[in-house]
């Protein structure tokens, strides 16, 4: 069991390794003198030509791309990311400022959706073919269909503008430095970011409960006199989750892309409205790294799911082979 | 042999909806069940078997429903519980369920849940009914997969479903059934998805178990030679009708109705493996979704009369207990 965790762990390894080159070669081919990357654009100004070339030779840009890809790799680990071409600040500082604020808002929706979706879907299919599951299956389309920033646009104009509940955008006022304090900033944005997650959880919890339903040992279960409740979640939603969490793995990256477009909306300081400011600011290191601080996210969130979907199916737990006692 | 009755089926009817469509399942069965004996429902695939045992239950999908007849229980106290008018999720019919009427279903290798250990699964029907401590659930539950010939029950204890053969699921949906000492076990087709040796093996084992514990048992099987082998009564279901009834030497030894005779012909021989082809009944077996006039198996019968085809055949006595739905044996002549 362990030894499962411990493999897909060290799968990660190289899935970031790729993404690393991807990113390091992204940021080769940015026009402009690299070192203006390494080093505050303020001494950049003060330095002449020959210090600059010494200054290259120092910093090692004149060395192999494995060499420099390597050292690139190294400061990346310990956290330097570099210089912004725009304010001339470390990028570090940048994420450091913003990574929290998205994270926050990313995982507040996962959190929500998931549970929303799975709730939804498991009503649906319990409720099978009456008003109840008509209207979430309406709702459902509507969901996956309609785009995200005209549901954020709406629920500004009806619940910040006109009914005043929440405020129109920003992610903390004076003082607010809990959690608490910052939730009804995350209300609204970490809704409409997750709508079209619980469109499709719901969609595909329903169609999951109804193919255990129809199972075997669900019958067993009746015939054991369990009573509904315990039937339809013990045996039937635990079951219908496994193949829930791969949909769900499949979908979190389209969540922490769909921060790009909320935190626009709703003006809200985090990763994905910087890479909007820096891609029309053409602050091109900003954009590598934030890509890369993104994509690890993804697959960290990936890991953990994994590791979940294990927890509640044994069979992957202890490798699907069939027969023979290999307990545990 | 006890002649208190424990079961009483009476004119069961139950039916599907499928679309527009009604599909008559079961359209009249009757029979008794004595206590601490065990019957044999035989029939060919199809014929409404299952659908029999899961109306008994109330273990019917929602499309099903018994639309006439009466399934009564006789309890413990002697009180008899009319189970078809209970609602199919009340607590009165799930108290009986798992407790003092248990089931063993078809198909072993999806009867189980793959994510909870075997052990978990046996003990949950019996902390479901009797108010007893984990660890005592567990030695319950340990004794029993002994008693089910596991070696090392503790540990088998703890194994999940997908670690297990196919006659080794059979054996734990047994001790499923089982671990309540329930007073009826309904059976069905426990073999059929097994292999031939393994087969042997689970009869066997649940002969023993309805000697050792005294349940009255259904067993249902399409097989005759599993019925000679392990029942006291037989009886032989065609088109959701029980065409005959009777004990094992009235119906090995003068079975009446051709059908029977036609089953009693293919009895495959469970040692020497494989199963001979049954005799072969001409015609196909009629779809439930219409409603036959006469006889349901007038069309493949040997012995067809007029009547056969325009009147469905009323019972006939032939001596004590041994009855028959067929025209060839009606004595009182026109009484239909
Ligand atoms: N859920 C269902 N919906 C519609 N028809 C069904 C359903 N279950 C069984 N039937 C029909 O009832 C008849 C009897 O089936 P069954 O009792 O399963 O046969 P068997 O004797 O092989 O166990 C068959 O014609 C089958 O098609
Ligand atoms: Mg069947």
């Amino acid at each position: 069991m362990f030894k499962y965790y411990i493999t897909r762990f060290a799968m990660l390894i190289p899935k970031l390794m790729v993404i690393s080159i991807i990113v390091f070669i992204g940021i080769q081919m940015i026009p402009g003198d690299p070192v203006t990357r390494t080093i505050s654009p303020e001494v950049y100004a003060h330095l002449s030509p020959v210090q600059l070339n010494e200054l290259r030779q120092e910093l090692g840009l004149n060395d192999s791309m494995v060499v420099q890809y390597l050292r690139w790799l190294s400061g990346l680990l310990r956290g330097d990311f570099g210089y912004s071409l725009v304010t001339g600040g470390k990028i570090s500082g940048i994420i450091a400022s913003r990574l929290p604020a998205t994270f926050e808002l990313a995982f507040v929706s996962l959190i929500f959706a998931t549970i929303l979706g799975l709730l939804f879907g498991f009503i649906s299919a319990i409720k099978k073919n009456t008003i109840i599951d008509y209207t979430n299956t309406v709702l459902g389309m509507i969901g996956i269909s309609v785009p995200p920033f005209f549901f954020g646009l709406l629920a500004i104009l009806l619940f910040s503008i006109y009914l005043r509940w929440f405020p129109t955008g920003g992610r903390m006022g004076y003082g607010h430095v809990t959690f608490f304090a910052r939730l009804k900033y995350l209300v609204l944005p970490a809704f409409i970011l997750g709508i079209s997650l619980i469109a499709t959880l719901m969609k595909f919890t329903r169609g999951s409960m109804l193919d255990v339903l129809s199972k075997e040992y669900i019958k067993v279960a009746r015939s054991k006199g369990l009573s509904e409740i315990k039937v339809n979640l013990k045996h039937g939603f635990r079951n219908a989750l496994i193949p829930i969490m791969v949909v769900l793995v499949m979908r979190i990256p389209m969540l922490v892309g769909g921060t790009v477009i909320i935190e626009t909306v709703f003006n809200y300081p985090g990763m994905g409205s910087l890479m909007v400011s820096s891609i029309s600011g053409s602050d091109m290191p900003v954009v590598m790294i934030g890509t890369f601080i993104m994509t690890s996210s993804v697959l960290l969130a990936s890991f953990f799911v994994d590791v979940f979907a294990a927890i509640i199916d044994p069979r992957i737990r202890f490798g699907t082979d069939a027969g023979g006692g290999n307990g545990k | 042999m006890n002649e208190e009755i424990i079961l009483k089926v009476e004119n069961l009817q139950t039916k599907f909806r499928v679309g527009k469509r009604i599909v008559h399942a079961v359209n009249d069965v009757s029979f008794e069940l004595k206590k601490g004996t065990m019957l044999g429902i035989v029939g060919e695939s199809g014929c409404g078997k299952s659908v029999t045992a899961h109306s008994i239950m109330k273990l019917l999908p929602k499309n099903g429903s018994i639309t006439g007849g009466k399934v009564k229980y006789y309890d413990n106290n002697g009180k008899a519980h009319i189970l078809n008018e209970y609602d199919r999720n009340s607590k009165e019919l799930r108290t009986i369920r798992g407790k003092e009427i248990s089931m063993i279903f078809q198909d072993p290798l999806a009867s189980l849940d793959p994510v909870y250990t075997i052990g978990s699964q046996i003990s949950e029907n019996l902390r479901e009914h009797e108010n007893i401590s984990k660890k005592e659930a567990f030695d319950r539950v340990v004794s029993m997969l002994f008693e089910l010939g596991f070696s090392n029950p503790e540990e088998r204890y703890y194994d999940y479903p997908h670690n297990f053969s196919g006659g080794m699921k059979q054996r734990v949906m047994i001790a499923i059934a089982m671990i309540c000492n329930p007073n009826i076990l309904i059976a069905d087709e426990p073999t059929t998805a097994l292999d031939v040796t393994i087969q042997a093996q689970i009869l066997t084992l649940m002969s023993k178990m309805q000697k050792t514990h005294g349940t009255s048992t259904i067993l249902i099987t399409h097989n005759m030679g599993i019925v000679a082998e392990t029942c006291d009564e037989v009886a032989v279901i065609y088109m959701g009708r029980i065409v005959e009834f009777g004990n094992l030497e009235q119906i090995f030894n003068t079975p009446m109705h051709p059908y029977t005779k036609a089953l009693l012909k293919s009895v495959p021989v469970l040692s020497s493996g494989g199963e001979k082809r049954l005799e072969y009944i001409p015609g196909a077996t009629p779809d439930g979704s219409e409603v036959i006039k006469g006889c349901a198996f007038a069309d493949r019968c040997k012995h067809t009369m007029e009547i056969c085809r325009t009147k469905q055949p009323v019972e006939s006595i032939v001596d004590g207990s041994h009855r028959v739905l067929c025209w060839l044996y009606d004595k009182g002549g026109k009484n239909a």
